[in-house]
């Protein structure tokens, strides 16, 4: 008799040696998830404990069943989705902001070589300059508000991003050129029917590099300026010694950047649906 | 008299850069007759590939002039069609919005013309590919597809830049006989480039043989009647296809 778990594990099989086949890569995926929740169970298990026994001191490290307290606590008066919310938002307006100036930039050097040649030290330039350090310019400029944040997050991808893309661009095969050109294509034909198009892959691993980037940016702005906003509970947890609050706003940027990189990532799958996996 | 598809007169080339200069192609003079076809053959770096891309007015020359049908080539000419070792599809367009690149290109992509390309890859054997993405196809097919892409502009005068030298030697033949068929009946010329003899024999009415560095034309060889007569494949077991093939061998390897 085939007991039922062993069944459902070689749904799908084609024959006895596919069964077991399947039953023994399923039961390692199973082992796997078990394996990633125990060490999850652990690190906060230790860690709750080692706070109430004494080991470490909560008031400087929190504790996990204090952070889920603040968590109820601040969901219900302190507004926590509002902070939430506005991170996010200035995180996903800077780096699709700057991936598409970035792409912007990138296609206007392309267009002219001249230009690429002129602009080359500059970009250089900017791209090894730590960009936060701008953050004073943002400020005295735009203001103390969304909008420097923004532009901090915008300034940390628009560099990097313009010079990925430009390579990307120079990198699609000469032959095109010659194809394209032999069909008496013009620059500019040439340019939106098949190079922008070969680097839309390229374009989409600058945006999967950028989320990361711009919560970066993002986060580093509401240090210095925000008024609300998970940086600067941040700052604030940090200004009144409350460990729980910080802990709690980074395991929520945590989970956030983490479920921004989810849906870039499908969104790459759908998109490039058709390429070859080979290139 | 047959007219000329193509006359170069004195036509050289040398590259410039930074570094140096390279000649590739010294003075040359050659004429090809509307209809034929004729195959560059020689070793690597002998300015075969060079005499294509002034041909189709990708670059041009250092000197002397190239008349295609009596007009002199400038910039790439819409009686003539490229093809490249690479099928250069492009990965995210169906076949048959790659096979119609040339013609939006040109700005001739209509119905009409559209229904021919289609046509073409009835006649290549692709029909039931239309839909399908140039990932889906074998090398052989994507090869047939850029094929398909060429011809799709009706060109007069077809440059072919060792077209079937990345596939398989199965596929080679079966594109040969394709290529063969599809001409017929159609008052093509074509000048393919090539560095395997046994195509260039199997296929071609002249052969032009370079050498050198810078390249120079070395000797023109006129295929036997019953070699042409025959197809690609046949062609291939014809008692004269082998002297003929020992005697090109000999001419490319004479430094």
């Amino acid at each position: 008799m085939i007991p039922r778990w062993s069944r459902w594990l070689a749904r799908g099989a084609q024959s006895p040696i596919h069964a077991n086949y399947l039953i023994q890569l399923r039961l390692r995926d199973f082992w796997v998830i078990i394996s990633r929740i125990a060490l999850l169970i652990l690190i906060l298990g230790g860690w709750e404990w080692a706070t109430r026994s004494g080991w470490l001191d909560p008031f400087l490290f929190g504790s996990p069943s204090k952070i889920v307290d603040l968590f109820w606590q601040m969901t219900s008066t302190g507004g926590l989705f509002r902070d939430i919310g506005i991170t996010t938002f200035e995180t996903i307006g800077g780096f699709i902001l700057g991936t598409a100036s970035g792409v912007a930039l990138a296609s206007l050097i392309w267009a002219s070589p001249f230009l690429s040649r002129v602009l080359d030290p500059y970009l250089v330039v900017l791209n090894s300059m730590p960009k936060v350090a701008l953050g004073p310019l943002f400020i005295v400029t735009i203001g103390a508000g969304y909008g420097s944040i923004i532009a901090m997050a915008i300034a940390i991808t628009i560099i990097i991003t313009t010079l990925v893309i430009h390579t990307a661009f120079q990198n699609v095969s000469p032959d095109y050129h010659r194809l394209a050109r032999s069909f008496g294509a013009s620059r500019r034909q040439l340019f939106t029917t098949i190079i922008f198009p070969a680097c839309i892959p390229d374009m989409i691993a600058a945006l999967k590099v950028n989320v990361g980037l711009a919560w970066v940016g993002v986060i580093v702005g509401e240090f210095l300026v925000a008024k609300e906003g998970l940086g600067y509970l941040i700052i604030y947890g940090f200004q009144v010694f409350n460990l729980n609050l910080v802990m709690l706003s980074l395991l929520i940027i945590a989970l956030c950047a983490t479920l921004m990189y989810i849906i870039v990532n499908a969104l790459e799958k759908r998109l490039l649906r058709h390429r070859q996996l080979e290139n | 008299m047959a007219t000329n598809a193509l006359e170069a007169i004195d036509v050289s080339k040398t590259y410039l850069s930074r570094q140096d200069q390279v000649t590739a192609l010294a003075p040359i003079s050659f004429r090809i007759p509307s209809g034929s076809f004729v195959s560059f053959v020689g070793a690597s770096g002998c300015g075969k590939s060079t005499i294509l891309s002034l041909v189709a007015g990708l670059i041009s020359p250092t000197s002397g002039e190239l008349r295609l049908f009596d007009e002199p080539i400038k910039r790439p000419s819409p009686r003539i069609s490229y093809m490249l070792q690479q099928d250069c599809l492009l990965d995210w367009r169906t076949v048959s919005e790659n096979i119609t690149l040339g013609l939006s290109f040109r700005g001739q992509n209509n119905t009409k013309s559209a229904s021919h390309a289609r046509y073409l890859l009835g006649e290549l054997g692709l029909s039931h590919t239309l839909n399908q993405y140039p990932s889906q196809l074998s090398g052989g097919m994507r090869q047939r597809v850029a094929l398909v892409r060429t011809l799709a502009v009706q060109p007069e005068l077809l440059l072919l830049d060792e077209p079937f030298s990345a596939l398989d030697y199965q596929n080679k033949l079966h594109l040969e006989e394709l290529l063969v068929n599809v001409l017929q009946g159609r008052k093509m010329t074509a000048l393919l480039v090539t560095h395997d003899l046994e195509e260039a024999i199997a296929l071609s009415d002249t052969i032009l043989v370079m050498g050198g560095r810078p390249g120079v034309l070395r000797r023109i060889i006129e295929v036997p009647g019953e070699i042409r007569k025959a197809s690609p494949l046949a062609a291939r077991s014809q008692p004269a296809f082998r002297s003929l093939f020992n005697e090109l061998w000999k001419e490319i390897e004479t430094p």
